[in-house]
């Protein structure tokens, strides 16, 4: 009995797990783009800010090759540049298409969460 | 003495992360560990650190090599050998006893319908045309006439 209800718990952590790993894929990429959408910025200081995110805490290692995968498809332009101290700092910038992928992924992300809560029940009506 | 450590905690994390990157393209594996490496140096200096607990504090946040190699590997949209022999011996420890079931079910199923379908043929062929299994047996008696006689 107890042994199932244990198994039953870890289970269903790790489905809570499982959830926010699919929460997170296809939103993480679009918070990258916002971070860097006023000024430039580099890798250490993204990572640090996803760091004080609780809810969308990664190990800081899985941003980099996030941040290469955004160079690759064209929405963020990077370039290493000396730091007045201290070691080089990879610097990453918006580029033109990918402020129209953020521009994109704002209206639908609006729709999309609004049909969540209404079907979910967790709009502010509910 | 602390600061050799310190490197040899770092350098070996690098190359625990390289060791699973083997498929991964030339260009993404070496960015990722300039970036892995950059990333260390900048919080090393930015936070000035010294101690070997702090660097392995550091190294803890970046994650375990085996999920900072995953995530590439997903980033990459390449299957990673990571991934494809997790499959392998999930295959092979789980799911052998089922297959075997599966295969004997099949085979008993695939047995019938043979079996089904053969005598379905000698009903059409019996059917369709009378000469054809009044001949049939005659060579079989023949065959069995010298043995008989022998």
């Amino acid at each position: 009995m107890n042994y199932l209800a244990s198994q039953g718990t870890v289970s269903c952590m790790a489905e809570v797990a499982q959830l926010s790993t699919s929460l997170r894929r296809g939103t993480l990429e679009f918070c990258v783009l916002a971070m860097v959408e006023r000024e430039d910025r580099y890798g250490t200081e993204i990572v640090r800010r996803f760091g004080e995110e609780r809810n969308l805490a990664a190990s800081e290692g899985t941003i980099y090759p996030l941040l290469s995968r955004l160079r690759r498809v064209g929405w963020l332009d990077s370039k290493w540049s000396e730091s007045p101290a201290g070691p080089p700092r990879r610097y990453y910038a918006l580029t033109d298409s990918g402020r129209s992928a953020l521009e994109h992924f704002r209206g639908e992300w609006v729709s999309f969460r609004q049909t969540v809560d209404r079907l979910v029940g967790t709009g502010e009506a509910a | 003495m602390s600061i050799n450590k310190t490197d040899d905690a770092v350098g070996e994390y690098l190359r625990e992360v390289e060791a699973r990157l083997g498929s991964l393209p030339l260009l993404q594996r070496r960015e990722l560990l300039a970036d892995l490496e950059a990333h260390i140096a900048t919080e090393r200096a930015d936070r000035n650190v010294q101690s070997e607990g702090e660097v392995l504090e550091i190294l803890e946040r970046l994650g375990s090599p085996d999920v900072v190699a995953a995530a590439a590997y997903q980033e990459a949209d390449a299957p990673g050998p990571v991934r494809s022999s997790t499959v392998t011996t999930f295959v092979n420890r789980r799911a052998n006893p089922s297959w075997v079931l599966i295969l004997v079910i099949a085979a008993a199923i695939s047995a019938v319908v043979l079996l089904l379908g053969v005598g379905l043929m000698f009903f059409v062929r019996s059917d369709d045309s009378a000469p054809v299994p009044a001949q049939a047996p005659a060579p079989v008696s023949s065959q069995s006439a010298p043995s008989a006689t022998r």
